[in-house]
């Protein structure tokens, strides 16, 4: 596993060659596995035995055409959604098995995640949407605002603390999201398309200052993208296909983690 | 280039999704209400030389009909309120279909013509269905019946004999005839109430083939709603000296009536102009200083869309000040009289009931409002759930939204409405007493526990009725939603 600072795409890959993934283990210690999830909206399945590791620290990409269940592979990793058969393990927590209750203070004090957008209350300015999180863990207001403005910093948009995402550009506007997504400190990132809704200077800049904030802090990210040089900011490269899993052979031989 | 036809633009109205069909049930079935209502006021007004008897001894005496015909009318306030508020349900995505529509070549008066079809189609089926069901309903209740009731024959002198009479009698004006005029006007007045609310609301969105944008409504008002709020109460609180200084009670009775009404609209335009700004009020100060979510989302909101809640709680706060208002001129009117007479009690227990049902009506178009509120909300709900927070906030700041600007507004409407009616029927009242043979005086109590059962009730149902919302909170945190665009 490489991890290159502020990452750019050409640092970390070079192409993708996916082959069928059983059991696609990253290096160093395991935060996140999805074991054989299956998954459906109704009578359409979705994930078909879906398998994914994530670890400590590690940008792992999901590729895949529209459609091929990459977001519902994060949406189940995050217990978002329960899979209907297999596993999701959060450092050796079962929290498939967990009910919504326990699921959801579990996101909201170890994971982040951030959508293409949306994300945001609309009448809140940027430092209370920030600051929500912290506020639903109980952390008292003045520290919990202290702690937003901070973050906000950190992607440089502490200038728009008082304005409200109506307000913002869409860059603006995913960067506060992402502080948002980051104020908890949490462990993983899951991130579903953050750039699809922005042009490409823009999402390039953004996704940059993710990468290097979540290094910094040492968080794992989970990014869900269907373009390629979005994905090039990660570790590792998963590709979903059908609702099954592939991983590709060229990062595989770079890190030389898989037989 | 000619406009589309009729059947064209029919089509276009009524091809939606879920929630526009579900908006034109819901203007249909208010329509239906209000028809009704109408009607059963019409019927009232109807009755002649040679209707009745009654059961209802109200509607046997002449001098009070308009009472009950005004109540009836006043029924219809909070249902051509829920009308209104239903033909604006999911309108968001209408919007955004009209705009598509523009993008496609229609005109704006073309656009507007289709949401007007659309109202008006759909409140013209809801008020036939109401006419309908009445006069059916008028059909089948016409039996008679054998009852004993009071009858009041006028002396000379200025006397009254009172009367008991065993005679047959109709539960509700069944026996009177409407003319055919007056089944169109009944058929056709909600569908045109509709149809022009529909279209004015439509004037503050503009619907480009770009999309669609909202005439953003100025800041509210705070300076006027609060004098028209305190100088109507002033002055009728002050109602004898005002009455003495304009040397009133020489005048003819319709001046005096006149006068107080004005200082009743007053109040009333004063509670309805402050609602927003009571709702703004109140998020400004909660959301700079509460530590809980439920209440920062909930004050932000009423800084961002005061008139929102405000709006759907109109209705609430013009049943609770009339309702004030009744309970103090009940005390008023009961304490002089003679306790075994039941009249007058019996006829302020109906308006009780009139008020009841305005409140729960009222309170419809209130759930239309929430539901509204977290149906166009949804992305953003599912989004905050994902990400952890829990539902049970989202639910909190619901009803906090709903009651932060309520509970006060109920309070001032409560206050306002017996201390108009105590100023105007007066604090105290001089009745003979044949034990002594002599004038008294005696108090009129301040009717405290009937004021704050009904504002407690009212704030209760409202409660209730947004907490109904939460049904659609649950589907709209679904994660099927992140798929929806913002």
């Amino acid at each position: 596993m490489t991890h290159p600072g502020i990452a750019s795409p050409e640092q970390s890959r070079t192409g993708s060659m996916p082959r069928e993934s059983a059991d696609p283990s990253p290096s160093g210690s395991t935060v996140l596995s999805v074991r054989s999830a299956v998954y459906s909206y109704g009578s359409e399945l979705a994930l078909e035995g879906a398998n994914v590791s994530l670890g400590r620290g590690e940008i792992l990409a999901i590729t895949g055409p529209s459609g091929s269940g990459k977001s519902t592979l994060m949406l189940v990793a995050a217990g978002v959604l329960k899979p209907t058969a297999g596993q999701v393990t959060y450092n050796d927590r079962i929290i498939s098995n967990e009910n919504e209750r326990q699921r959801s203070r579990l996101r909201r004090s170890d994971f982040g995640i951030l959508f293409q957008f949306g994300q945001l209350v609309p009448e809140l300015t940027a430092v209370e949407n920030v600051a929500l999180p912290l506020l639903l863990s109980g952390v008292k207001r003045a520290k919990a605002r202290a702690a937003a403005t901070a973050w906000l910093d950190r992607f440089d948009v502490a200038d728009l603390a008082t304005s409200r995402p109506p307000e913002m550009s869409g860059g603006q506007s995913q960067r506060v999201a992402a502080a948002r997504a980051l104020v908890t400190e949490p462990t993983v990132l899951f991130a579903d398309e953050p750039t699809g809704a922005l042009d490409t200077v823009s999402g390039e800049l953004v996704m940059s200052e993710i990468v290097r904030v979540a290094r910094e802090a040492g968080t794992s990210i989970m990014l869900i993208t269907h373009s390629a040089k979005v994905a090039a900011y990660g570790d590792r490269e998963i590709v979903v296909r059908d609702g099954r899993t592939t991983e590709s052979m060229i990062d595989l031989e770079a890190t030389g983690t898989n037989a | 280039m000619s406009s589309p036809s009729l059947a064209t633009s029919l089509r276009l109205a009524i091809a939606g999704s879920r929630s526009d069909r579900m908006r034109i049930a819901l203007t249909a079935i208010g329509a239906f209400a209000t028809t009704v209502l109408f009607c059963l006021a019409a019927s009232v007004a109807f009755i002649g030389e040679a209707s009745g008897p009654y059961r209802f001894d109200v509607l046997n005496q002449p001098g009070l009909r308009p009472g009950v015909i005004i109540s009836m009318l006043a029924l219809t306030i909070p249902t051509l309120v829920f009308v209104g508020q239903c033909s604006r349900f999911g309108a968001p995505s209408r919007d955004r279909r009209l705009a598509r529509l523009r993008m496609a070549g229609a005109q704006p008066s073309e656009v507007a013509r289709i949401v007007a079809l659309e109202t008006g189609l759909a409140s013209l089926l809801g008020s036939l269905a109401g006419a309908g069901t009445f006069f059916i309903a008028k059909r089948q209740f016409s039996t008679e019946h054998v009852a004993t009731i009071t009858t009041q024959t006028e002396l000379g002198g200025g006397g009254i004999q009172i009367d008991e009479v065993t005679t047959t009698v109709r539960l509700l004006p069944t026996d009177v005839t409407f003319t055919a005029w007056s089944i169109v006007l009944l058929v056709a007045v909600v569908p045109l109430l509709a149809t022009m609310f529909s279209s004015i609301a439509l004037r503050k969105v503009i619907v480009s083939p770009f999309g669609v944008a909202r005439t953003q409504p100025t800041a509210p008002p705070t300076v006027l709603p609060a004098v028209l709020f305190g100088a109507g109460t002033l002055a009728l609180v002050g109602w004898s000296t005002i009455s003495e200084a304009l040397d009133l009670h020489r005048r003819a009775l319709p001046i005096v009536v006149i006068v107080s009404f004005c200082f009743f609209i007053m109040i009333v335009a004063g509670l309805i102009t402050g609602g927003g700004s009571i709702a703004a009020a109140a998020g400004h100060f909660i959301a700079p200083r509460t530590d809980r979510p439920s209440l920062l989302i909930a004050g932000r909101r009423l800084i961002s869309a005061p008139y929102t809640s405000a709006r759907a709680t109109t209705s609430v706060l013009l049943a609770v000040f009339i309702g004030s208002a009744v309970q103090a001129t009940r005390e008023a009117f009961l304490v002089g009289t003679d306790p075994t007479d039941t009249f007058y009690a019996d006829t302020f227990d109906l308006l009780n009931v009139v008020l009841i049902a305005a409140i729960v009506l009222s309170a419809a178009s209130l759930l239309v409002t929430t539901t509204e509120a977290v149906v166009e909300r949804r992305r953003n709900l599912a989004a905050l759930t994902a990400a952890g927070t829990p539902r049970s906030t989202l639910a909190r700041s619901l009803l906090a939204e709903t009651l932060i600007p309520l509970v006060p507004s109920v309070l001032l409407a409560a206050t306002a409405g017996v201390l108009s009616a105590r100023g105007l029927f007066g604090t105290r009242v001089e009745t003979w007493d044949p034990s002594t043979g002599r004038s008294t005086w005696l108090d009129v109590h301040v009717p405290l526990v009937e004021t704050a059962t009904l504002a407690v009730g009212a704030i209760i149902v409202c409660a209730v009725v947004s907490s109904v919302s939460f049904g659609a909170l649950q589907r709209s945190v679904d994660v099927s939603e992140l798929r929806t665009a913002a």
